[in-house]
This record gives C-alpha cells, structure tokens and sequence, in this order.
C-alpha cells in the first residue's frame, strides 16, 4: 500500500469534486476506461469526491461534461506539482547541483587524518613524518599509496611497531602500535653483573650466583657494581657466572616546592562568552566582530571540522571561541598554611611517581621560612628492588 | 464442453475459482470493509447505500459513512460502518 501511495504521489494525483445528477454513470465509464480513482467519498446527494491521476484528468473532465457533470479542483498533490512551483527558481536548481557537485568531487580527497595510537600511548611528531611520507590534507585518495607510507614512516623511526591506514570517506585513520623499549635482555648462559639503576641505600642483599660486591648499608649511585658475576673458589679459582640475586635499598624521592606567601589566585566566574567562525583550508571567516567584553579571560579554541555522515570530512571546519572569565584574587597564607600546603601539593606528586605505595618507610619534611615565601623539601624513603643486569665484556 | 474441461483442469491445478471464472468473492474484514473481487459496476452510490452489480447478481450494502476506497478494474474496497448487505441473484 505504502508503495502504492508513492507511485502515486511520484506521478501526481488531483482531488476533485464532481457534481451532478449522474453520479454512478459517470463511475462506471471511469471504470470502464481503467482509470484509476480511490477515496471515493460522497460528501453529500449529488457531491462526489475522488482522487484521479492527472495524466487522466482531461478525459474525466470529457466524461464529466458527458454526464453532466460539474469537475472542481479540491487539491493537487504530488512530486509533480511540487517541481512545478520550483521551476522559476533556475539559480536554486543550478546551486543544488553545485552543491552536490562540490560534494561529490571533494569526496575523493582526504580532509582529515586521523591518529590512533594503541594503548594511549603518545608518539611525537607522528603528525609531520605522515605527512612528509605522502599523506597529506587535501590529497586525493587515488594518489595515497598506503603501503609507500608505511615504509617509508617506519624506515624513518623505530619506535613503532605496527602501523595501518585506512581510508574511509575522506577520512584517513592512521593506526599506531608504539614499540616499547625493552631492557637489554642478557641471556641465561651469558656472564654477567648486577649493577644499580638507582641511588640508595642498601638494606638486604642476597646473592644467589656470583659475589656480592655491597653490603647493607652502603651507598650506591646509578652505575655501581652490585653483585659481581664471577666466583671464586679456594681451588677452582675465579670462575665466571650469570648473576643473580635480590637486592633491596632505600631509595628517596625528594621534591621541592617554593609557596610565596601572598598569591593571586584564578578563580572562574562561571561567566563565558561564545565567538563562532568558519575556516576553510586557512582562511577565516569570524562571525561576531572583536574581542570579548571580559577584563580577564581565557581563551579555549576547539576547532570542529564539518562532516556529512560519520567518516564524510568536509575541507571546511567550524571554530568555536570560548571566553571564560575569571577574577584574581590576592590570598595571603600564613607561615602554616603555606607549608601544609605546599606539603599537600608536593605528597600528591611524590604518590603519582611512587609505584608501591606500602613500601612507603618515612617520610622526611623540611620548610625554610624566608623573608615572603617558604621552601618545602618533602623526602619519601621507599623500599625497592633495584638491580639491572649488565653483560660482562672481556 | 470445451468449459467444462477447462473447469475440470483448473480444479485439478487447485486455482481459486474467482481467477479463472466470473465468480465474485467477497470478503468483509471486521464490519468495516468489504472487498468485493469480480464486480461489474456500480449502480448506486450513496453515502448510506451502495449497490454493486456483479456477474452473478446485485449485492446491495446499507450503513453509513461509506466511502469507495480503491476502486481498480476487478476490484473495490468498501469501507464505513457496514450494517447489512444482501444479495440479488440474477435467474436465468
């Protein structure tokens, strides 16, 4: 039935009116010539309402006046009629086509590119090495040769371990694997130390194969020898092996922090302002003129490029500028407050750093008061393995 | 004869009688629409009465509010509040 509805509405139909006497008759022959009529409704004795194809129209009003009938226009509905009342309107049809020319032509080139980096994992100037290896905005995609690219990205770097483009709509999506870089990993038959990547404090050692060249207690720095991969025997001499062995230390992490005594402090009135612009390749075009009307404000600018359906870039993008408002204020701490509060900040950071935050001996702070502002020395006294294996070189 | 072969193939192939033959089928949905297949014409048409002509007879429906909803060349649609219908037969 839906189809039906729309065959028709495609080709057009009127709703008429006839009036007269010979209502039946005036059916019948319509029937009789395989017009086709539906909705037939009498509204009252001699009025009758019906729909007809317009390609028929001319012949019912033949038959009408046949019958005596009177015809009349009630509503002409379809896709004919509609086209009809946008004929006057060339330059509207000529941009229309424009328009989905443009769409069309620029649906073959690339105008964005997409990075994803697996794992989250942020790889620097990826951005100019693709583009200097060929994959750039505004390319057409005929011309992108995704496996040259690859090549020639992955022969300029080393830290990526996998790389694909994928070129949907006028979309590039360049997926990333970054290569992590693995510690030199020294075989089980190959001699060698254990040395320390750490300063510290050693507080158990316990070697399994070879000499301990430490004892609990003493100082290392990043480098030292701590387990010697050799042994000796009082009638085998000195004789090579792999070392192994734990060792842990105290290791300190200290941070510093400097707080000022009388601060401005930022606070955000909630009030914003939105400029709204559009950018085409490089050129702008801002909406509303000038700048903001605020005394303070930041200034956060997202640049949006337009699209047709989820991976169909336009070259064109929407630039939103948000002015956000803010007030300083002066704030002034007293001696404690500035060193609780330096303090607090420094201890947030020292945790971020720290992995195994049980291990956690001591802490140890230290505040220098000055003249108007106090330094803060926060040290945090953790228990870690430490040691890295080192090839023995003869 | 020649008809009566015709009939006897048709049964054996199982086609429904009102393709192949004048027949009307009628067939009423709730009391709400009637189709009526195999018509002639319309002999009458009020918005309380309707009578169709068909092969076999007249089939006269009373009710109100009817209107003819599609009307093609061996088909129509009635629809309103349909509240009788009978029929004429047509003796020869």
């Amino acid at each position: 039935m839906i189809i039906k509805k729309m065959i028709n509405y495609i080709y057009g139909y009127v709703r008429i009116v006839v009036e007269g006497y010979y209502i039946e008759r005036f059916i019948n022959i319509c029937r009789n010539r395989n017009y086709m009529m539906w909705n037939i409704k009498k509204s009252n004795d001699i009025q009758l309402a019906l729909n007809v194809e317009i390609k028929n129209f001319k012949e019912i009003c033949k038959i009408a006046k046949k019958t005596q009938c009177k015809v009349k226009i009630k509503a002409k509905r379809g896709l004919p009629f509609f086209l009809n009342r946008y004929k006057k309107r060339k330059i509207f049809a000529l941009f229309l086509i424009l328009i989905f020319l443009v769409i069309f032509s620029s649906s073959h080139f690339v105008w964005n590119i997409e990075i994803i980096e697996e794992n989250g994992l942020e790889i620097e100037n990826i951005m100019e090495d693709i583009q200097e290896a060929g994959l750039t905005i505004g390319k057409s995609k005929n011309d992108i040769n995704a496996k040259e690219i690859i090549n020639k990205v992955r022969l300029e770097r080393d830290d990526i371990a996998w790389m694909g483009i994928e070129l949907k709509g006028t979309n590039a999506i360049v997926r990333l694997v970054k290569a992590e870089k693995k510690p030199e990993i020294v075989n089980e038959d190959e001699y060698c130390n254990i040395i320390s990547n750490k300063n510290g404090v050693i507080t158990k050692i316990n070697a399994q194969d070879g000499t301990a060249n430490v004892k609990v207690g003493d100082t290392v720095s990043v480098g030292d020898v701590l387990i010697n991969g050799w042994m000796e025997g009082k009638y085998t001499g000195i004789r090579y092996v792999h070392a192994k062995g734990e060792i842990e230390a105290k290791v300190w992490y200290t941070e510093h922090k400097t707080i000022e005594y009388t601060t401005t402090e930022r606070r955000h009135t909630g009030n914003s302002e939105n400029h709204f612009g559009i950018k085409i390749n490089n050129f702008e075009i801002n909406f509303s003129k000038g700048v903001s009307k605020f005394k303070f404000y930041d200034t956060i600018e997202i640049e949006n490029k337009i699209r047709l359906f989820s991976n169909l870039y336009l070259p064109i993008s929407v630039i939103k500028t948000t002015y956000q408002e803010y007030e300083e204020e002066k704030k002034i701490y007293s001696v404690e407050e500035a060193k609780n509060l330096g303090i607090q900040q420094i201890e947030e950071e020292l945790e971020r750093k720290i992995e195994n935050k049980e291990n956690i001996v001591n802490k140890n702070i230290n505040t220098y008061e000055h003249e108007n502002s106090i330094d803060v020395y926060v040290t945090y006294e953790v228990l870690e393995n430490i040691g890295t294996n080192e090839k023995i070189v003869f | 004869m020649k008809k009566n072969r015709m009939r006897k193939l048709n049964k054996l192939l199982e086609i429904p009688e009102e393709v192949y033959s004048d027949v009307p089928k009628i067939s009423l949905i709730g009391f709400d629409e009637m189709i009526i297949e195999n018509y002639k014409g319309i002999l009458e048409y009020e918005e309380f009465f309707i009578r169709i002509s068909t092969y076999k007879g007249l089939i006269s429906i009373n009710g109100y509010n009817l209107n003819l909803e599609t009307m093609t060349n061996d088909d129509i649609r009635v629809t309103g509040k349909i509240e009788s219908f009978d029929f004429e037969r047509i003796t020869d």
